[in-house]
């Protein structure tokens, strides 16, 4: 019994690095643009599409897996100047927006890449004994590559001077804009690289999940989860929230069952908006 | 002295000229009022022949109530194009009794909700007569109390046994099989020769549901052990917590998913090395649409309960070899022509074989229009369907009492990513084990 909790606690952890992965890119979006982002899961979902279609093409996960960040960024800068920035910072609407936008991606995958759900296969194979389970070694690597994008993220964020833009323009606009940052491009980037972030998620997702044109459907709560418990547009917050989530629900998960874990979490969230409805990490936030 | 010019007196009021004209308003509009009726009544009279007339003989319209988008649109496509061919061949051969078939469809969007508005649609706006439905369960459940609330004919192609069963009705069909139909086809031979002791693991919906209750039933029935089930919410993308219960000493593993879930389940069971230390055993639903090839080793070694085999060579007939050319797959996979899709086979056929019924139903009962539907329901019950290019999935019944399709089924293993039946279950065998629950024969319509 022991074993199954931690198990699942470590499951949980494995999971959670790549969901905060995701839902860091949604969070930098709000935080920086005020934009709900309805289709962020769908990013998610092109990016498994994407992997197994390079993968397939090129013959190699690896040469897809470099690859997809970069469309990602590609499709976010895109999609910023064509949809996005006629309705920035206007919350509410963007609502509409991007909802319109998830119905688009999903329908045009549909359209073009079929409705049929595929596999793709782990690049690298085997198990190795995990607290009495059988434990995917992809998994590991999985978690380990997420970790070392988070890292390598947020000293982007810190140690460059694009970093340091992205970061003038979400504490004051106005204040960046008179000192000459030029705050249109670093919008346009920012979409672009929380796009290219769902992208990589879905990248790494992709040969544990299932590659399919609603896959990002059931993601997106997940992520909006962790954003809100971690406190909107609180970066550091939202990656703490994701593998609190995922950790606490492979705890719940061992001791009753999947679907009560998720109640839990959904019951922890209510708490904690009722309780500190700016998140749990609010002293951080924006 | 000259008389002058006559005097004319002119109404006063118009009090005056009412009474002159004999018209008040109250009697003008007493006789507005029943003119309009009049009209109105002759109009819609006039109307109600004309649309009987043209019912009774223009095209016959039947509704196909299909997951075009949506969770099953992979499914959805298959018995979308089965329909499309079926109608063509149909019209090709003269029609139904004599008139066209028009096939008009709904998009049910995998969503019960939807689906129900959908049929709503189909009866009310298209005036489909009859109705070949989904396969969705949660759609065809939610669909059925609308049909018999609206006397229409509706052909459940989905599994979950609540459609011919609890919630059935005299307007209630399917043709294929339910869970109580692939519980009896397979879990004996299956409990003989993988094992006794089982867990069950599903979706957290009614065919899942409906799948451990019946399968259930049998094994313990035979002395097996089965396990509290596993149910895996619809959402679920990391299965892990959920194979990681299972109990240690399961001999089989049946598992019940569709689309993204089954390959979410056959990828992550296999990393997790499950196949190692149980038998897999599952039914065609869970890799429906999905050739194992794409799976790429993850379905290796699954044994499969098949309504039609996937595979040509198990049912080697000039029907069956036909209905693929007209369908565009290939014989073995069951993969389209020119493209790489695969054939929900072993329940898209319904959505072909459902218009055969149909059209053998009506024109066996001389049925003409919507008053005539006792007639074309008392010939469904019972209808025998023989071994042809309209029932190319092989010869059954459509048993009166429970209104369920008694057909042969298929136990496969899938053996270097193709479909090698084991052992064929005739529907003879079928029908001894499954007595009917339920007679909605009886039923008054």
């Amino acid at each position: 019994m022991s074993g199954l909790v931690l198990a699942l606690a470590v499951n949980g952890l494995v999971w959670g690095l790549i969901i905060a992965l995701i839902a860091l890119g949604l969070s930098i979006i709000f935080g920086l643009l005020d934009i709900i982002n309805v289709a962020h899961g769908d990013f998610f979902m092109l990016g498994t599409v994407v992997v197994l279609v390079l993968a397939t093409s090129t013959g190699s996960y690896w040469l897809a897996l470099l690859l997809v960040p970069v469309i990602g960024l590609g499709v976010g800068l895109i999609l910023e100047r064509v949809i996005i920035r006629p309705t920035i910072r206007q919350a509410s609407l963007t609502i509409v927006t991007t909802f319109g936008l998830s119905m688009m991606l999903q329908e045009g995958v549909r359209a073009t890449y079929g409705a049929q759900p595929r596999r793709m296969a782990a690049p690298i194979e085997g198990t190795i004994p995990l607290f009495g389970i059988d434990y995917d070694v992809y998994r590991i690597f999985a978690a380990a590559f997420a970790t070392l994008c988070l890292i390598a993220f947020f000293l982007f964020l810190t140690r460059t001077k694009l970093g340091t833009w992205i970061r003038a323009v979400r504490h004051d606009p106005e204040t960046a804009t008179a000192l000459g940052v030029p705050v249109a491009r670093i919008c346009a980037i920012t979409f672009g690289l929380g796009t290219a972030m769902a992208l990589l998620g879905g990248a790494i997702a992709a040969p544990i999940t299932t590659v399919e044109f609603r896959t990002g459907v059931d993601i997106l709560p997940f992520c909006f989860m962790a954003v809100i418990i971690g406190g909107l547009g609180n970066l550091q917050g939202t990656v703490a929230a994701a593998l609190l989530l995922a950790v606490m629900e492979g705890l719940v998960t061992s001791v009753t069952d999947p679907t009560i874990a998720r109640i839990v979490s959904l019951g922890f969230m209510s708490v904690v908006l009722l309780v500190r409805p700016h998140g749990l990490f609010s002293g951080a936030t924006r | 002295m000259a008389k002058g010019p006559p005097k004319i007196s002119l109404p006063k009021s118009s009090a005056e000229k009412r009474e002159r004209s004999g018209m008040t308003r109250r009697s003008f509009l007493e006789v507005a009022l029943a003119g309009g009726a009049a009209a109105s009544g002759a109009y819609i009279s006039l109307a109600r022949d004309m649309s009987a007339f043209a019912q009774a003989s223009g095209p016959i319209v039947i509704g196909h109530h299909c997951e075009l988008t949506g969770g099953f649109a992979s499914w959805g496509y298959w018995h979308n194009k089965a329909a499309l061919a079926a109608t063509k061949v149909i019209n090709e051969s003269g029609g139904i009794a004599g008139r066209k078939l028009e096939l008009a469809t709904e998009d049910t969007e995998s969503n019960p909700a939807a689906g129900a508005r959908k049929l709503r649609a189909l009866i009310q706006r298209n005036r489909a007569s009859f109705i070949t439905g989904s396969v969705h369960s949660g759609v065809m459940l939610a669909s059925i109390p609308v049909a018999t609330e609206m006397k229409t004919v509706y052909f459940s192609t989905g599994e979950a046994t609540e459609a011919t069963g609890e919630r059935g009705t005299r307007y209630s069909f399917r043709t294929g099989t339910d869970t109580y139909g692939l519980a009896a086809a397979g879990a004996p031979w299956a409990y003989a020769n993988l094992g006794k002791t089982w867990t069950i693991i599903s979706p957290d919906y009614a065919w899942g549901h409906s799948h451990y209750k019946e399968h259930k039933a049998v094994i313990e029935k035979l002395g097996g052990k089965v396990y509290d089930p596993i149910y895996v919410p619809l959402d679920a993308k990391d299965l892990v917590p959920y194979l990681a219960r299972i109990p240690q000493d399961t001999e089989v593993l049946f598992s019940v998913f569709f689309g993204a879930l089954s390959i979410a389940f056959y990828t992550q069971a296999k990393s997790m090395g499950l196949e190692k230390t149980m038998r897999m055993y599952s039914v065609s639903g869970t890799i429906e649409a999905i050739a194992p090839a794409d799976l790429k080793g993850a379905a290796e070694g699954v044994y499969i309960v098949e309504n039609f085999p996937r595979m040509l060579k198990y049912k080697d007939d000039e029907f069956h070899k036909a209905y693929n050319k007209l369908i565009g797959t290939d014989d073995v996979h069951a993969r389209e022509t020119g493209s790489d899709k695969v054939n929900a086979k072993s329940h898209s056929w319904q959505s072909w074989e459902n218009l055969f019924a149909l059209k053998q139903a009506i024109e066996a009962s001389g049925w003409k229009q919507k008053s005539d539907d006792k007639g074309a329901i008392e010939a469904l019950e019972g209808l025998k369907m023989a071994n042809s290019l309209g029932f190319a999935q092989g010869a059954k019944t459509l048993r009166k009492e429970d209104h369920s399709g008694m057909i042969d089924c298929y136990i496969s293993r899938i053996e270097n990513d193709e479909f090698h039946v084991k052992k064929k279950v005739s529907k003879e065998e079928m029908a001894s084990m499954l007595p009917p629950r339920y007679d909605f024969s009886k039923q008054p319509l």
